[in-house]
């Protein structure tokens, strides 16, 4: 008779442990995903609203929360204040939460995240303006509807614009005063751009940069492919939307209008987009602009307000930036965007959005209605951070104290110039964004490189644009 | 025919007896749970911070996933993408570089200041030295990049102007390929150079006096004292701090994130913030994972092969 391999004992624990090991997988593989929502405390019912943690300061959020109580009493609001360094890292981070199950019910989306948002997390607005319509005239009636149809897509509104941007040029007058130049008119040229650059580099001395710009979405490349009437991506308008134009705006103001912008074809290696990357490798190798990989707007406010910057792309935000820096009302003022082909500005808006897998949808509704009163905002935009989107509240009480002296620029860059429009934001915007990064800094980082990085630009944007969000 | 007598083979020695295996004490019993309820809550911890996290990387590697959605089975199709994929092979050649640059300063740096420090002086200021070597360390990497990208600004950071009082141009430190990489691993090497020096302080002190003692009666000075003597009795120290400086130099993230934000091009971007661009950024998670396991591969291939040759190269005392 042979040994047996395994004892009868060992045998019978073996198979204990088989059991036992079967049993816990059939547990686990037959339970509910555990996720952070399911932690003791973590979800106490309220309404919870992300928003861009730098957008308010405390006291900001405090007003927020009280004042929405008072109208709301019987909805408990948490406000989830995300800390991030820009709009991608935000995005990023909501991302994450809604990976771990704990997905807000509302999130401040800008122009960057509006699609993808819209088109897989939000919930359109149409049935609720559409039976609140009277109650929404007025904020209708306030807000340009530019920054409203930039928050549409595909036929369908997704969010209320509560504030934007728009890149006009913020300008050092000290350092024009050196130079011996005069403040720009309002219709200067790109030409008269590069010629006051000169003059304040030749007056301003070793350290100083003329034109500073941040390699980025907002306020990069982008305003300068505007000017030059073209883009990166093929923009259209999707149909749709005539019900909200209709009911909200007056004929001249609803003319051209549609159900929100597409971006779909990729167009970086056309001559016009050339043209621009050419014009911005001439600024560097002249010395008269930062290379994209040094311009970051963490340095800008020291360093513009320190005097070693002369011109900056920049939105209403910077008024409230510069003085918390210590600068001077009259020591610099903003001007639009130099004309070179059109007048067209880049502007990037935001808002609430609500999010799909919201289980109060209805509550937070009402919160994006309140969030978006005049009386709200005042409270919210207390320190020139950002520009109201009501044009209301863009005053000349809201700029004496900080400047900038043209502040009727930042509402009149929509009033004015009927064809500016949001930065380039499709579903697939963070891999766009990080394209446009990434080969605006080949382009630019040495003599010849623009074409060769347009093109490896162009088949990167296409493979993205292909890809399925 | 022979006479040869075929013997029968001695036969085989009865099988022991089966010895009924010792029983064990209540005593030693008890002993070995204390010491599983000790090693409970570390061994908990590794498997559910570290094991479960890897393992489920390398399943959700085979998925498409991207967070909102339920996750799809892709098989290879990951590892095929990021295979054929320039922006990630780029981030892997240059997370080599990297590591190979910035791994050997951060040693000659540390061991160079450790021989030095523990040479002839003061107590007190040897304990100012350690102290101030070893401070960066404990500073978030993010904030450190944030200033030095400051630092590196070639229009107005004043690491130029430090240059230009000794008549040295302007250096692209952030916006040409070679600068950014440079500042890149100066900026690491800043901060990280203080663990490897303590370590080899540590290795310096546990070298026997005699020894060098013995050397000096034999004739021998400086350079050849420290290649004879020092650096074989360090070998174990050397080992310890290239294995975790290799490591940690294959992960690097913040110093390029917030410095270059890997540009320009892709001159300075690592795997990890490939990782991270195609997890957060993209949506893909699936992808990031595949390229997440190739680096746990590659960590584990540098790593195996250093012990490999440290049979040759390490000298126990």
């Amino acid at each position: 008779m042979t040994d047996p391999l395994l004892s009868r004992r060992a045998l019978v624990r073996y198979g204990a442990y088989g059991a036992g090991a079967a049993a816990l997988g059939g547990v686990a593989a037959g339970w509910d995903r555990l996720t952070a929502a399911d932690i003791p405390g973590r979800d106490d019912g309220s309404l919870v609203i992300a928003t861009l943690g730098s957008a308010h300061d405390a006291k900001a959020q405090r007003a927020l929360r009280e004042g929405f109580r008072e109208v709301h009493p019987d909805i408990k609001l948490r406000i989830n204040a995300v800390q991030a360094y820009d709009w991608s890292d935000f995005f990023s981070k909501i991302l994450t939460q809604i990976a771990a199950g704990t997905a807000p019910d509302v999130v401040y989306v800008a122009t960057e995240g509006v699609q993808l948002f819209a088109q897989r997390l939000g919930v359109p607005f149409d049935k609720w303006v559409k039976r609140d319509a009277a109650e929404l005239r007025e904020y209708f009636d306030d807000v340009h509807p530019s920054l409203v149809e930039s928050m549409m897509y595909e036929g369908s509104l997704y969010q209320l614009p509560v504030e934007f941007n728009a890149a006009d040029m913020y300008l050092n007058t000290r350092r024009i005063r050196d130079a011996g130049a005069d403040f720009p008119d309002a219709d200067w040229t790109r030409d008269e751009f590069t010629a006051l650059l000169r003059a304040m580099k030749r007056t301003s001395g070793d350290g100083f940069t003329p034109y500073f710009w941040s390699n980025r979405l907002w306020g990069g490349v982008v305003p300068w492919l505007f000017a030059n009437g073209t883009n990166v991506l093929a923009e259209s308008k999707a149909p749709g939307g005539d019900w909200l134009w209709r009911t909200f705006y007056p004929e001249a103001e609803r003319h051209g209008r549609g159900g929100g912008y597409r971006w779909t074809t990729p167009v970086a290696d056309s001559d016009r987009v050339a043209e621009v990357y050419d014009y911005l490798a001439s600024l560097v190798k002249d010395g008269l602009c930062t290379r994209p990989e040094g311009g970051d707007g963490r340095n800008l406010v020291g360093a513009f307000s320190s005097g070693r910057v002369g011109a900056t792309p920049a939105g209403g935000f910077w008024a409230g930036g510069l003085h918390l820096a210590g600068m001077k009302p009259t020591d610099y003022d903003v001007q639009y965007f130099p004309r070179w082909r059109t007048r067209r500005h880049q502007f990037g808006a935001a808002g609430y959005a609500v999010l799909r897998t919201s289980k109060k949808q209805e509550e937070a509704w009402e919160f994006v209605k309140y969030a978006i009163r005049k009386d709200t905002l005042t409270k919210l935009f207390v320190a020139n951070q950002t520009t109201p989107a009501r044009r209301s509240m863009v005053d000349e009480a809201r700029y004496r104290k900080t400047g900038p002296a043209h502040w009727k620029t930042f509402y009149d860059t929509l009033d004015t110039i009927a064809s500016t429009g949001p930065i380039p934001a499709p579903p697939q915007v963070n891999e766009v964004e990080q394209l446009l990064i990434k080969h605006t800094g080949s382009a630019l980082a040495s003599p010849g490189a623009v074409r060769p990085a347009l093109r490896r630009l162009q088949g990167d944007l296409e493979k993205a644009m292909e890809r399925e969000i | 025919m022979t006479n040869t007598e075929i013997r029968p083979a001695p036969p085989a020695p009865p099988a022991a007896p089966r010895r009924p295996a010792p029983r064990t004490s209540a005593r030693t019993r008890g002993t070995r749970l204390l010491a599983a309820l000790f090693l409970a809550p570390t061994v908990v911890g590794i498997v559910v911070f570290t094991v479960v996290p890897i393992l489920g990387s390398v399943v959700l590697s085979l998925f498409q996933w991207d967070v909102i959605e339920s996750p799809r089975w892709a098989g290879a199709d990951n590892y095929r993408e990021i295979l054929s994929d320039s922006t990630v092979l780029v981030s892997f050649r240059n997370t080599l570089v990297f590591m190979v640059l910035a791994v050997a300063l951060q040693l000659l740096i540390a061991l160079t200041l450790a021989i030095t420090v523990n040479g002839r002086m003061p107590a007190w200021l040897r304990s100012v030295f350690r102290s101030a070597f070893f401070f960066p360390l404990v500073l978030s990497a993010a904030s450190i990049s944030v200033v030095m990208k400051y630092l590196f600004n070639e229009g107005f950071g004043p690491v130029n102007w430090l240059l230009g009082t000794v008549g040295i141009a302007p250096v692209a430190w952030l916006t040409s390929e070679n600068g950014a990489m440079a500042a890149v691993i100066l900026t690491y090497v800043w901060q990280q150079f203080g663990f490897s020096f303590l370590l080899f302080v540590g290795g310096l002190n546990n070298i026997p006096r005699e020894v060098h003692e013995a050397a000096s009666l034999d004739g021998a000075t400086g350079l050849r004292k420290h290649l004879s003597i020092t650096l074989p009795l360090l070998s174990p120290t050397l080992l310890v701090a290239s294995v975790v400086g290799i490591i940690n130099a294959l992960q690097v993230f913040e110093q390029p994130y917030v410095l270059t934000a890997g540009g320009p091009g892709d001159s300075t971007r690592t795997v990890v913030m490939v990782i991270y661009e195609t997890a957060f950024e993209q949506l893909r998670f699936g992808t990031a994972s595949a390229t997440g396991v190739l680096l746990f591969v590659l960590i584990m291939a540098v790593t195996t092969l250093q012990f490999r040759l440290s049979r040759r190269f390490v000298h126990y005392q």
